[in-house]
């Protein structure tokens, strides 16, 4: 505006300066005429005529000083300038502090010329600022401009503050100012008056400043603002802590930055916005968003990882950033944002780093299956863990979450019983870790243990490992075969660490003592020996753990090539420690028949003096006698010429009553056997007064060699049932055979085949089980041994050809032997348990008809389920099929209506 | 398994349990002829048993029912035995009471059902007749054998008939 349209304006009111009446604009009280008084004469020494005068006079000032003070409607540059005037200052005094003051006694009819200034500035910043930071704040606040927004505007808004402001207090506050002066000297001013002074001053200052604060405030949209400024301190906070990953989905820069500057600028910012009134309340608010943020963010920032390397806990870093980190950072926020207080309480510190552990605990709970799955890598993550259990509710969020995982990730078919073994035993040393007690252990241990004693395979796979050799060869057993958890083993081989006899609830002098868990049951005790074979050997009542175990031990011992047996002794000594020793009696005798079978085997054969090579044998026993398994001996189908090695044969004696049911296929081992069997029961019997020996053929071991025209082959650990079968290929007296001409029997028939037999010859001459013979039939032939020449008959291959068709057979029959093989076991498989043990189950019904009298099916099939030993899984169509079988061999009667009695 | 056991029920209930299910089993794995035994109900702890008279003695061709009752400490105490059979014998007494030294002082945790029946059936066959219950039965074993036989006979019933009565 130029001084021309100045002069102007000051004496034809232009329309853009139209604010030359005292807002609100109201039609100046010209007064009226009294009644009585003479008309038309303003000046009159009426009161009213004196109020009109100053009303006049109030006009002029009033449009003098507004067009002084007016602001330009077009930018920012604010007013036009020029210097005060005389007339201008005269009417400011006026105005302000002389007679236009308001007063109070004037009502609302006149504005007084502050508050038209406000009302002015507000005007003009809504005219033209206000548009401009709508377009600023109009849309969604990208992340990336957040800062540089924040910042365009803090820069506006000051700027239009320093214009504002100055108009104030050049020309209005001065005016102020003197009117205090005034006062004060003025006589009978009350004695604290400069505080009063300072109100004058003050007030109005403070009242405009609201003012134009409540008009930026309300410029911009509030959540937005809060929103974005919550960011910025969020994005702060990250560089300066050098967070990497961050919540906000920014990607943090590589590069380090200089976190001077982050913080200068972040400083500047805070402290722009809090001068132009954008502090306070809703920067707090923000801040605390921010803080918030920048708490989870640690606690997911690399910072807290998981110390896998040396294995120890986070926590104390943890709080010692919340301590040295986050608080000042806090604290430089407060300052810059003028809060009242700006230290950090110590009550306040100590609930943020218990905050921050909650988080940091809560993160670990998520992954806590993990964590145990890697146990032992993942100590740090335990300790972190057990940090957070002492806050409240920590432990049940800790079970709840792990229960879930568990049952999400382990309780399932598709996990192995090894797997869930390995998992159970990484929980129980973890949580042996987390709480010692065990308290919290017994709680989410509940339902894998539930689990696992539902797995039928758990207890066999637990002994089985028990009874493995960690250093053995056969570790490497443990990747291919996932019936056995390495786990277990090594913790069998670890030494075993005596509890100490002393009560530990009872010992005063124990300095570490600690009360239970709250949430122990009052019952709780924790049990004194707490290793992790403890908690899987006490999976099941101690009677079926034991019954498992008489039998793997059983099916071990035969198999074991160890003379000494000394890992087994020693396992059962671990395990006698931790069930008590007069459970285990029986596995007692069972190791030592094998010991004593050792000797007894040496004297048999001092004193038979018949042995050149060694064989083990082995059998059951009887009633009160005891058994023996034979280990027919080295045979040899085609004997050669010279004379061959004498069979021997060696016994393992086992005692019936104390050995679990064992397998016991009845047939006819070689007479050269037969006739040792029956010198080595003489001579036991000679050493063992009244015992009596049960061969038991179908358990055993063998070494044999077979002599072929072209060629010799020694076979080792054979059974009994296959060198019986191999041996019945043996030629019969008068029989011609290949092998006659090496005999040296005189008839030279080299193109005679070899001696052939069919399976039926086989199973009448050896009265063994077909399903047996073909077994070790296929094994034969696996070793190119025999050979298949019509359909179940067989001839051996005295010379070896090289036929295709023969390998393909012999390679396929090997197959079929492996698989024949895995399912024989020398303790007895199930599947035909019922017609094995028919002897047993007829004896049932007989024993039960004779000495009960008549039952129906349905009360015998009762009976039996209960009486007999190892269950009768069968139904009552088993039952009514016995019954009748017994009845075509006379022995019971059906007396209709599904009764039955015994045959007199 | 399932015993309906008593309130008192505990852990040497159960052992009986388990050395009774045993000894059936033995009993029913390797049965001897002559003799068979079977629990009477779901209770282990009585059962009744069959024995056979032995051949070449007054009791050939009769059969003896007998019932056994076995304590809560067995097997470190005898069972109770007693002949369900009208046996004349000099060392049963007329309500089946049998005096035997293994089933009294000389019993023995070795000892089993299958044993005190074999025992019982050589008993039958040689009847100790230094202390008997039966002076009347002892006297005549020695002196008549054909009186003996004829009360023997007399006395004796069948499963059937006692069962019917």
């Amino acid at each position: 505006m130029d001084h021309a349209t100045l002069v102007f304006a000051s004496v034809f009111p232009v329309p853009t300066l139209s604010h030359t009446t005292p807002t609100p604009l109201a039609t100046p009280d010209l007064g009226y005429t009294a009644p009585g008084s003479s008309f038309g004469s303003p000046f009159a020494g009426t009161p009213g005529a004196g109020q009109q005068h100053r009303s006049v006079k109030r006009n002029v000032a009033w449009s003098t000083a507004t067009r002084f003070l007016g602001l330009e409607s077009s930018g920012t540059s604010g007013r036009g300038g020029g210097r005060r005037t005389r007339d201008v200052e005269e009417a400011l005094s006026y105005l302000l502090v002389g007679e236009g003051r308001l007063h109070e006694g004037n009502g609302r009819s006149e504005g007084g010329l502050v508050e038209w200034f406000t009302n002015e500035v507000r005007m003009h910043f809504a005219r033209v600022v206000r548009p401009g930071l709508r377009e600023l704040w109009g849309k969604e606040v990208e992340l990336r401009t957040a800062w540089d927004i924040l910042e365009e505007t803090q820069r506006i808004l000051a700027q239009v503050q320093n214009l504002y402001s100055q108009p104030f207090s050049d020309h209005i506050i001065p005016f102020l100012h003197q009117a205090a002066s005034n006062m004060t000297i003025r006589p009978g001013a009350c004695r604290d008056g400069q505080v009063v002074d300072m109100e004058i001053i003050n007030g109005p200052k403070r009242t405009f400043q609201r003012e134009i604060h409540a008009a930026f405030a309300h410029s911009l949209p509030p959540k937005r603002f809060s929103k974005t400024l919550s960011h910025v301190l969020y994005d702060a906070g990250c560089r300066l802590f050098r967070f990497y990953i961050r919540h906000d989905g920014v990607q943090a820069s590589t590069t380090p930055e200089n976190s001077k500057e982050v913080r200068d600028r972040m400083t500047a910012l805070l402290m722009g916005l809090e001068s132009v009134g954008l502090g306070g309340d809703k920067a707090q608010k923000a801040f605390a968003h921010a803080m918030n943020k920048i708490i989870d963010t640690f606690i997911s920032s690399h910072y807290v990882k998981v110390d896998w390397s040396s294995r120890r806990s986070v926590v104390a870093d943890m709080r010692n950033w919340v301590e040295n980190g986050f608080c000042p950072l806090v604290e430089l926020v407060l300052e810059c944002l003028r809060c009242e207080s700006t230290d950090v309480d110590p009550a306040q510190l100590k609930q943020w780093q218990e905050m921050a552990l909650n988080r940091l605990g809560r993160s670990r709970v998520e992954n806590l299956f993990d964590f145990i799955i890697n146990w032992d890598h993942s100590v740090g993550a335990i300790l972190d863990l057990k940090e957070y259990l002492k806050l409240d509710g920590a432990k049940e969020h800790l079970k709840n979450s792990f229960s879930r995982q568990v049952s999400r990730r382990l309780l399932h078919p598709g996990a192995t019983t090894t797997y869930v073994l390995n998992v159970y035993i990484s929980i129980i040393r973890a949580f042996h870790k987390l709480e010692p007690k065990g308290v919290l252990l017994q709680s989410v241990a509940r339902p894998i243990r539930r689990y696992l004693k539902e797995r039928d395979d758990t207890a066999r796979i637990i002994i089985s490992s028990l009874l493995i050799d960690v250093d053995d060869e056969a570790s490497s057993k443990f990747a291919s075969n996932s019936e056995l958890s390495y786990e277990i083993a090594s913790e069998m081989a670890k030494p075993f660490a005596h509890a100490d006899a002393t009560d530990d609830e009872f010992n005063w002098n124990d300095m570490n003592w600690q009360p239970l868990p709250h949430d122990a049951s009052p019952e709780y005790k924790k049990s004194k020996v707490e290793d992790v074979i403890y908690f899987l050997l006490t999976l099941w009542d101690r009677e079926d753990f034991i019954n498992e175990l008489k039998n793997i031990l059983g099916d071990h011992l035969l198999r074991c090539q160890d003379a000494e047996y000394q890992k087994e002794i020693r396992l059962l000594e671990l395990i006698k420690v931790r069930l008590g020793e007069d459970k285990l009696q029986a596995c007692e005798v069972m190791l030592r028949d094998m010991l004593e079978s050792r000797r007894i085997n040496d004297t048999i054969r001092t004193a038979t003096e018949t042995s050149k090579r060694q064989d083990k044998i082995l059998r059951t026993p009887e009633g009160p006698t005891r058994g023996l398994r034979p280990r027919p001996p080295t045979s040899t189908p085609t004997s050669a010429p010279a004379a061959p090695p004498a069979p021997t044969l060696n016994a393992q004696i086992l005692s019936s009553f104390f050995w679990p049911v064992l397998r016991d296929d009845d047939f006819h081992v070689p007479a050269e056997i037969l006739a040792l069997q029956k010198d080595y029961e003489t001579r036991f019997e000679r050493i063992k007064g009244m015992r009596k020996l049960r061969w038991m053929n179908a358990l055993g071991e063998s070494r044999i060699t077979l002599e072929f025209e072209d060629r010799t082959e020694e076979f080792e650990h054979l059974t009994p049932w296959q060198v019986s079968v191999v041996y019945a290929f043996q030629p019969q007296p008068g029989e011609e055979w290949a092998g006659s001409t090496r005999k040296g029997k005189g008839k030279a028939k080299t193109k005679t085949p070899g001696i052939t037999r069919n399976i039926e010859q086989l199973e009448e001459s050896l009265e063994m089980d077909e399903a047996l013979i073909r077994q070790a039939i296929a094994f034969w032939v696996g070793k190119s041994v025999l050979r298949e020449t019509a359909p179940s008959t067989y001839t051996v291959m005295e010379t070896l050809s090289h036929s295709h068709v023969d390998e393909d057979a012999a390679a396929a029959a090997q197959e079929l032997a492996e698989v024949q093989a895995q399912q024989t076991s020398t303790v007895k498989s199930q599947a035909d348990v019922l017609n094995e043990k028919r002897d047993v189950y007829e004896a049932f019904i007989l024993g039960m008809l004779t000495n009960q009298g008549n039952m129906g099916v349905g009360r015998i099939l009762m009976m039996m389920r209960m009486m007999v030993q190892g269950g009768f899984p069968f139904a009552e169509d088993e039952v009514r099929g016995m019954l009748v079988q017994l009845e075509e061999r006379e022995r019971v009667v059906g007396l209709g209506g599904d009764v039955w009695g015994v045959k007199k | 398994m399932a015993l309906s056991e008593g309130p008192r029920a505990s852990n040497s209930a159960a052992n009986v349990a388990s050395r009774l299910q045993k000894e059936l089993m033995d009993i029913m794995t390797h049965p001897t002829p002559g003799i068979t035994a079977f629990p009477s109900s779901e209770n282990l702890t009585t059962w009744t048993a069959t024995i056979d008279g032995p051949e070449a003695t007054p009791y050939e061709a009769l059969v003896f029912k007998l019932t056994f009752e076995f304590p809560a400490n067995y097997p470190y105490a005898p069972p109770h035995v007693v002949f369900k059979t009208p046996i004349y014998h000099p060392n049963v007494d007329f309500s089946g009471r049998i005096c035997l030294d293994i089933l009294k002082d000389k019993w023995s945790a070795v000892y089993n059902t299958g044993t005190v029946l074999l025992s019982l059936q050589s008993l039958l066959g040689e009847p100790n007749n230094s202390s008997p219950l039966n002076g009347q039965a002892a006297e005549l074993w020695d002196s008549d054998m054909d009186e003996f036989k004829r009360l023997v006979l007399a006395r004796h019933k069948t499963p059937e008939e006692l069962d019917a009565a």
